[in-house]
Parts: C-alpha cells; sequence; structure tokens
C-alpha cells in the first residue's frame, strides 16, 4: 500500500514539475514567438502606418516585459525609420524622433554595453540632423559619430556601427558636393562581409545589408 | 479505488492556465477619436501587462480579441495625446468602446506670445529665423543689428548704424547677453559714420528682437530689446582661423566633459584695405582695433550651468574733419576707445518646482577723443547684478519674479581749448527694480502673460510701476493671434542729468496686435502697433549751453503696420524673405519747437534678403535690396523746422559662400554694389556766417561701396566640421 502512495506522490510530484516548468517556458515562449513574429514582419513593412502598427505591437510586448531591451530596441528603431519616410517640414520628423530618442534612457539603463542602442543613438542624430542640415549640420553630424565610435569600441565588428558610420560620410560628402565614390570600395567590402558577424539570435538586430547593396547600386550605376 | 485520475485532473486544473478552459474569447473593439470627432489612426490600444492588442486603422477603429479573462486596464496611447485607460471585464463578451482623447501640453509646442518679438532659435520650433538666417544677410557682415535691420520695424538710419525701432531711437533699445543689461554694445566710430555691434554673431544660439511689448523682466527701454542667449557647451575641440582683407583672427575651443572654455583674438586694420579703395573720408591713421575674449561654460550638480565672458576692445584711428563753423579749414580728430566688458551667469534648479539664475555684469568704456586742442575723455562704468526666480506652480502656470540693481557712473573731462580749460562732469546713476510676472496656459491654445515693474531711481529719486499683459491665441495648427500691451519707462539721457539731476523718467505706452502663419517653410506675419510717448526730455534751443531749463514735457506718438513674408520652398534651393514697414510718427522733444516727425523715421521701409544655393559650385548667392523713403532732417536757414528730405535710401548687397574644402570657406561681399549716391543730410555751423545764413557740409557714407574678402579654417579632431553653421 505504502509503495503504491510512495509511487502515486512521486507521480504527482512530477506531473506537477512538469506542468509548471511548461508553463515558465510557455511564457518565455509566448515572447519569443511574438518577437520573432514581429522582428519578422519588419521586413514586410513598407509604408509609415505599417510600421506605426508593428512600433504598437513593440511597446506592447516592452510595457510586458520591463527587463527586455529588444522591444523597446525597435519600439525606437520603428520610430527613426518613419521620421525618415515622411515628408513636409520637420516637425513630424521630429516628433518621431522624440518618441525614438524617449527609449533611450531605459535602453542605457537595461543594457548599457550593447553596441546596437549606441548604432540606434547614433542614427537618431542622423535623423535629427536630416531635419535642418543647414542648421543642424555641425552639431548633429558630431553627436552621431561620437555615439557611433562608443558602438564601435564595444563592438568592432559591428556591421550596422560600420554602415552608420558609412552612411554619415556618404551624406555629408553629398551635402558639400564631394565625389562619393570613394567610399564605394568600402561598401563593396561591406557587403562581401556583411554574414561574417554572427547574429546572436532570430531577434537580435540584424537590418541593414539592404542598406549597404542599394550603396554598392547606385555605385554600379554612377560608374556606368 | 482509483483516485489517480481525479487527482491529475485536480492538479491539472490548479496549475493549468484557467484561459485555456474558458472556450469563449472577448470580443473588444470600437473607435478612438479626439475631441472634436477627428478619427486617429495608428493608435495602440492594449490590454496592460499583455500582448494582446491592436492599433486603430485609417477610421480610427480597432478590433482585436483575447482568451484572457478577468479584470484589466484597457491602455490606448497615441503620440500628441494623454494616455488613456479604463478597466474593462473580461468574460468572453463582446466589448464595444468609443475612446475620445485629450489632447497633451507641451510646453514647446504650445501657443507662444509673437506680438512683438521676433525670435531666432535652433531649438524652438515655429521660430521665423534660425542664428543662421541673421549671420548669412547680404550686407550685414556679420554684424547682429546690421542683419536686423533687414526685418519690420528696424528703419534704416545710415550715418548711425545702429538700431532705431518703429519711430524710436537708438537709445531706446536696449541689449541684453543672457538677461544682465550691456552698456555700449555699438563699437565706437567718427560721427556720423556706421557704428557695428561689438558682438560675435557666432557666441549666440539664441536671438530675440523685441519691436515692442516686451516682458516685465526687462525695462528701461522704451522701444525695444535685444536678448543675445550665449550658445550652450561646444561639444568638441576646435580651432577657428580667419584671414580677411581686413584683419586676421583666431578661435580655440576646448571642451572637457562638464565643460568647455572658448578664447579668440582679432585684429583689424582697415590700412591696406582703405588705401586701395577709394574712401570719403581724409584719413591720417586708419581704423585699427584688437579684441580678445575668453568664454567659460561649466555644468555644476545636476542641471546647474555656469557661464562667464570676458571681452577686451581697443580701438583707434584718426582723420581731418571739416567744420562748416570753419568753412576751408579742417580740425584733426582723432578716437581710441577702450572697452571691457563681463558677464557671469549661473543657473539651474533649486528643488523640483523652483530654478535661480543668477547674474552680474560690468562694463567699463573709455573714449579718449582729441580734436585739435581739445581733449575729451569720457568714461561709463556700469555694474548689473540681477536675480530671477521661476517656479512652476502647475504644469500650466509658471511664476517669474526678480530683481535687479543698475549702477552707471559716467565721468567726462574735458579740455576745452588750448588754454587748459576744463570741464569736469560727473554723475552717478542706481536704479533699483524688481519684477514679477506670471504665464498661464488655459490650454495648448490659448496662453495669457501679466506682470509688473517696478523701479527706482536713486539718484534722480523717483519711482515708476510698469504693468505689462500680452496674450496668444491658436487659431490652427499653422497660424496665430497674439497681442501685447503695456508701460515702459526709461531714465533720461546721461547728457541732460549731468545738469539735472531731479528729472523723471520718461514714458511710452505700447499696444500691439500681430497676426502670424507659418506653413511648410512659408511664413506671414502682420503686426499693427500704436505707441505713445509722454515725459521726454525738453529744453529751449539755449537752454542746452547753459545748462538749465530741462524739464520732462515732450510727448510723441507712433504707429505703423509691419508685413513680413517668408518663402524657402518655392524656389528650390532658393530662400528669400521681403519685409516691408509703414511708419507715421512725430514727436516734440529735445529742441523742437513744435511736434514734427524726427529725423530717424522713414514713412516707407522695405528689404528684400535672398539666399540661393548652389550644390555643383559648392556656394550659396546671397542679395539684401533696401529702400526707405526719404528722412526729414533740419536746416536752420528754413523758418519750418524739420523741412527739408533727404533723397530715399537705397542698396544692393550681394555676398557669395565658396567651400573650398569641407573645412575651408572663402567668403566675398560688396556692399552698394551699384554704388547708389547714399546721402544723410547735412551738418550745419553753430553760428551763422557775415550773411545771416549757415553753412553746411554734407553727411555722407565713409565709402560708397565696402568690399569685402575673407577665407575661413576650422580645425577639429575629425577635420570634417566647419563654419558652414556661422557663415558671415
Amino acid at each position: 500500500m505504502n509503495q503504491i502512495h510512495n509511487k502515486m506522490k512521486n507521480l504527482i510530484f512530477a506531473v506537477i514539475l512538469i506542468v509548471l516548468m511548461n508553463g515558465a517556458s510557455l511564457l518565455g515562449q509566448e515572447y519569443e514567438r511574438a518577437m520573432e513574429t514581429a522582428v519578422s514582419d519588419l521586413a514586410e513593412c513598407e509604408t509609415i502606418e505599417d510600421l506605426q502598427d508593428l512600433a504598437n505591437v513593440f511597446k506592447r510586448i516592452g510595457d510586458a516585459e520591463k527587463e527586455e531591451w529588444l522591444p523597446l530596441y525597435y519600439h525606437s528603431y520603428c520610430y527613426t525609420i518613419m521620421s525618415f519616410m515622411s515628408e513636409g517640414d520637420g516637425t513630424q520628423m521630429d516628433e518621431y524622433l522624440d518618441v525614438a530618442q524617449s527609449n533611450m534612457v531605459r535602453l542605457e539603463d537595461l543594457v548599457p554595453d550593447e553596441s546596437e542602442i549606441w548604432v540606434l543613438q547614433a542614427f537618431i542624430y542622423t535623423g535629427r540632423l536630416v531635419v535642418d542640415p543647414m542648421t543642424r549640420g555641425q552639431e548633429y553630424s558630431f553627436l552621431s559619430s561620437q555615439s557611433n565610435q562608443k558602438a564601435l569600441s564595444l563592438s568592432p565588428e559591428n556591421p550596422r556601427a560600420q554602415y552608420m558610420e558609412l552612411a554619415n560620410a556618404i551624406g555629408m560628402a553629398q551635402f558639400f558636393g564631394n565625389d562619393v565614390s570613394v567610399y564605394c570600395k568600402e561598401a563593396e567590402n561591406l557587403l562581401a562581409d556583411w554574414d561574417r558577424y554572427q547574429v546572436a539570435s532570430a531577434i537580435q538586430p540584424s537590418w541593414g545589408k539592404n542598406n549597404v547593396k542599394e550603396i554598392v547600386q547606385s555605385c554600379h550605376q554612377n560608374q556606368d | 479505488m482509483n483516485r489517480i485520475p481525479y487527482v491529475i485532473c485536480l492538479i491539472l486544473i490548479f496549475v493549468a492556465d484557467p484561459d485555456v478552459i474558458m472556450a469563449q474569447p472577448t470580443k473588444i473593439g470600437g473607435s478612438v477619436i479626439d475631441h472634436k470627432e477627428i478619427p486617429l489612426p495608428g493608435a495602440n490600444i492594449y490590454l496592460e501587462g499583455t500582448y494582446h492588442g491592436a492599433s486603430s486603422d485609417q477610421n480610427g477603429m480597432f478590433a482585436f480579441e483575447t482568451m484572457k479573462t478577468g479584470y484589466f486596464t484597457l491602455v490606448v496611447d497615441y503620440i500628441g495625446f494623454n494616455s488613456y485607460k479604463e478597466e474593462v471585464q473580461l468574460m468572453g463578451n463582446i466589448i464595444n468602446l468609443k475612446i475620445i482623447l485629450k489632447e497633451s501640453f507641451d510646453e514647446l509646442k504650445a501657443v507662444t506670445i509673437r506680438a512683438g518679438a521676433f525670435e531666432a532659435s535652433e531649438t524652438k520650433k515655429s521660430v521665423i529665423l534660425k542664428p543662421l538666417d541673421i549671420v548669412t544677410t547680404a550686407g550685414a557682415l556679420g554684424d547682429v543689428p546690421g542683419a536686423l535691420q533687414t526685418l519690420p520695424g528696424a528703419t534704416m538710419v545710415g550715418e548711425s548704424g545702429r538700431l532705431f525701432v518703429r519711430g524710436g531711437h537708438s537709445s531706446e533699445t536696449q541689449t541684453y547677453i543672457d538677461g544682465t543689461l550691456v552698456h555700449e554694445p555699438y563699437t565706437t566710430s567718427t560721427p556720423n559714420t556706421a557704428v557695428r555691434g561689438r558682438f560675435n554673431p557666432f557666441m549666440f544660439s539664441g536671438t530675440v528682437f523685441s519691436t515692442g511689448g516686451y516682458s516685465a523682466e526687462y525695462g528701461q527701454a522704451l522701444s525695444s530689446v535685444l536678448l543675445l542667449k550665449t550658445k550652450g557647451l561646444q561639444q568638441e575641440d576646435q580651432v577657428d582661423l580667419s584671414i580677411t582683407s581686413i584683419g586676421l583672427g583666431m578661435a580655440g575651443t576646448k571642451f572637457w566633459g562638464r565643460g568647455a572654455i572658448a578664447a579668440g583674438f582679432d585684429y583689424t586694420n582697415l590700412t591696406p584695405y582703405m588705401k586701395l579703395a577709394p574712401q570719403n573720408l581724409d584719413w591720417i591713421h586708419y581704423p585699427v582695433s584688437y579684441n580678445g575674449s575668453v568664454s567659460l561654460r561649466q555644468k555644476s550638480g545636476n542641471d546647474g550651468l555656469f557661464r562667464a565672458y570676458i571681452t577686451y576692445d581697443r580701438s583707434q584711428s584718426t582723420l581731418n574733419q571739416k567744420d562748416p563753423d570753419f568753412p576751408g579749414g579742417v580740425s584733426r580728430l582723432a578716437i581710441e576707445n577702450q572697452y571691457i566688458y563681463l558677464n557671469a551667469s549661473w543657473l539651474g534648479s533649486l528643488n523640483d518646482h523652483w530654478s535661480l539664475k543668477l547674474g552680474a555684469s560690468g562694463t567699463s568704456n573709455i573714449d579718449n577723443n582729441r580734436l585739435d586742442f581739445g581733449k575729451y575723455k569720457h568714461s561709463l562704468r556700469g555694474t548689473n547684478l540681477k536675480l530671477v526666480l521661476s517656479n512652476r506652480i502647475h504644469e500650466k502656470v509658471k511664476l517669474h519674479f526678480g530683481s535687479e540693481f543698475s549702477h552707471k557712473n559716467f565721468a567726462q573731462e574735458n579740455r576745452i581749448d588750448a588754454f587748459n580749460n576744463f570741464e569736469n562732469l560727473e554723475l552717478n546713476q542706481q536704479l533699483i527694480s524688481g519684477f514679477a510676472e506670471t504665464d498661464i496656459y488655459l490650454s495648448n491654445k490659448f496662453m495669457v502673460k501679466f506682470g509688473g515693474r517696478y523701479e527706482y531711481s536713486i539718484s534722480m529719486n523717483k519711482q515708476n510701476v510698469a504693468p505689462r499683459i500680452s496674450a496668444a491665441f491658436k487659431l490652427d495648427n499653422h497660424s496665430q493671434m497674439s497681442f501685447a500691451w503695456g508701460y515702459f519707462y526709461q531714465d533720461p539721457d546721461s547728457e541732460y542729468l549731468f545738469y539735472q539731476k531731479h528729472l523723471d523718467f520718461e514714458h511710452a505706452r505700447h499696444i500691439i496686435l500681430n497676426y502670424q502663419r507659418i506653413t511648410d517653410d512659408r511664413t506671414f506675419r502682420v503686426e499693427l502697433y500704436y505707441k505713445k510717448y509722454n515725459h521726454l526730455i525738453k529744453f529751449g534751443k539755449s537752454d542746452m549751453d547753459q545748462g538749465v531749463g530741462f524739464n520732462n514735457n515732450g510727448y510723441g506718438y507712433a504707429y505703423g503696420v509691419d508685413l513680413f513674408w517668408r518663402d524657402r520652398k518655392s524656389i528650390p534651393n532658393g530662400d528669400y524673405w521681403i519685409s516691408y514697414s509703414y511708419l507715421d510718427t512725430k514727436r516734440n522733444y529735445q529742441d523742437f519747437p513744435y511736434e514734427a516727425v524726427p529725423s530717424f523715421a522713414s514713412r516707407h521701409s522695405l528689404s528684400v534678403v535672398y539666399k540661393h544655393w548652389i550644390g555643383t559650385l559648392r556656394s550659396q548667392f546671397g542679395t539684401t535690396i533696401k529702400y526707405a523713403s526719404p528722412r526729414v532732417y533740419n536746416d536752420p536757414n528754413q523758418t519750418e523746422f524739420n523741412s527739408k528730405r533727404m533723397p530715399p535710401y537705397r542698396s544692393v548687397n550681394v555676398n557669395w559662400s565658396f567651400l573650398l574644402r569641407q573645412h575651408i570657406i572663402i567668403y566675398g561681399a560688396i556692399t552698394n554694389i551699384f554704388g547708389f549716391t547714399q546721402s544723410y543730410g547735412y551738418n550745419y555751423a553753430t553760428i551763422p556766417d557775415i550773411n545771416g545764413s549757415y553753412d553746411s557740409l554734407p553727411i555722407v557714407p565713409a565709402a560708397t561701396r565696402f568690399y569685402f574678402m575673407g577665407c575661413f579654417i576650422t580645425l577639429t579632431r575629425k577635420g570634417e566640421s566647419n563654419q558652414m553653421n556661422q557663415l558671415e
């Protein structure tokens, strides 16, 4: 009788344990799944409305998962892209960048040594510059460069940081009417080496390859 | 009995997700609108703490399902609006919501009072000018007052070069740097030769040119104030070099995390230039000047900032001057000026609600002039101390109050002839003032500012109280109206106080109405104003020599319309603005025999400023066209006062900036390129000749045209920046 009782207790204990563990990893899996879906949707976004809806998804995840940095990162990333896509005077662009910038404080708190957040900050500063290059050129090109340098010092191989540096240099050259073909070799090398950088997981930032492709394409067009 | 299946069921019930057991999802849907029933697309509607939610579509409609049950908070977020929260109970039912969001209050985006004020700011939105605009205006040559003369409200008085605003004399405008008063902000020059502002426009990140109705924080200016705000922390080490047709300059900045120091030195020598370019004046020693300045910034504590600035200026020149009292003869006039100005301020918050600003400034201006045997040493020493406290009583209510102490010492040591006859004069003026003002935002669209200023002059033993009110109302996203009314007092000129200490303050009353519309790189602004002057200083013609008979019985009025149109969009790569002013003014003050139009007023003033960027040439071209209708001047040979008219003022100025390299700029400018003759009336003799008529000499500018060329180099660690932001 006791043997059966013991076996029962073990069985019950085992069942409880299994169910609880599944429950716990179910929650973790929920986060992973939601993020995976959202991050893959990012590639499909074509309009500001699409990005706004996706940013909202990241915001919800971020609000529920207060210790995760990736939802905040992508929330800011969406708004930064929205700012580059917006037209009209700069007020709307600045508004989007204000939202993007608002996450930086928390991101610096959570993952100060994460190279990607500094690339993001550099991207936001470049966005500010684009709103009014004549007035903001000097201040924001310096700030963007400074943030990007920080990203590179934390992770010298980060292709997004390398892309940001290249994009800033090309932008500056175009504004002053300088020849941009000097940067073509660098863009080609960056594209060739892009996939060598191991991204930690499917939901870690991996954007940028298409942007470099576009640079290389326009280089080839100008050569012909 | 086999209880195992029951037990397992029990366990599963305990630990299993209760949501899975409920089969019915709850459906939440509805619309998101603002108080005007306009749908808000892209709003974020979700259950707090979960991923469950949706975005509203183009019509503001949303719908989502959730398997969760129980009480949850539904959150609705939308950019520019307050977050909305509502408790919902999820029971597998259908929940339909009509959510009305309230616009959030953001002071930076709320309406601000524009009546009477032209603001150039790097950071604020919906300002009409950027500081860059002031500096790149052709004809200004980097002179702040010069550039402001292309804005409505400022009258072009070529023989002076100072700011004359809306029928007021240049003495009715005061300049403030970081809140503290600057004495003698203009350089010294020979009589009837235009002066320049002393301060380098690169120093400033914000400029407010107020043509009337300004805040109770400022006083002692009957017409207007020019508020200059120095730049914040420089972010990187930098060295600037300039080599120009009139001098050399060098400046450096060193940045160290919490602070920065910048120092500059300028040497100007007009000798090589004036020898080449034809001049109207008979120079013996061409103008030479040296200037050195140091500026320091240091962050203190959490959000405190300490700023200090010191500048030293020394200039000299000598010329032969004709005197209408001695026809055929010349007098040798030697001018020497030494100027020191220092300014220190600290601002920061004391706690969550209170913030404090302390400022102190000191000026020493010494003119040592010689006219033949006469030696005239005029000195002004001024000290200003200021304290301002601000309290944010509420998100929408701000209170400022403060007090100021100002001391001025004027001294003149005049040796009037070859016989060592001296005339020494000295005057001390002290003014204690206090002000209180409150900003009330009744909504994002409507704000009111009212306050008052009290001043007591110890030397005159007189006091005054000046109420000020202004309001602004946003009509729609792009346009607004504002209004300002107030009393303004000013000490009489020290010239008169030397002789008579117990005069009273001069007084002006302003009323201003303004409408402006800013859309998509186009700005339209119209302003109507009326000024009434009282208690202006009056004296009879001979009283000035005898030093008696001064009183405050003078009066006057000024009214008009100012129009401004700016378009940065219509012409690709082009940016232009047109400003037009209509002014009607008369006054009876000083030695005027009756109410008459003063000589510093033009009925019509027009400025057209155009800037064009050509990428392939890496250049920006600019031109300024100015016209001002004839000003009056007095001919003592006429019976009617101020009855003669000068010819209209016309000039066309051009400039060109070329980027040789990313960090090297070549700059050229020509003022009055078509060589229009400028004539500013005549200088009349003080004593009639044998025939009883007064002889005269024409007043003309120092040269018909001015040519300028310069090369500006910026060196930084990265070698990427340049002075493009600071084109002059």
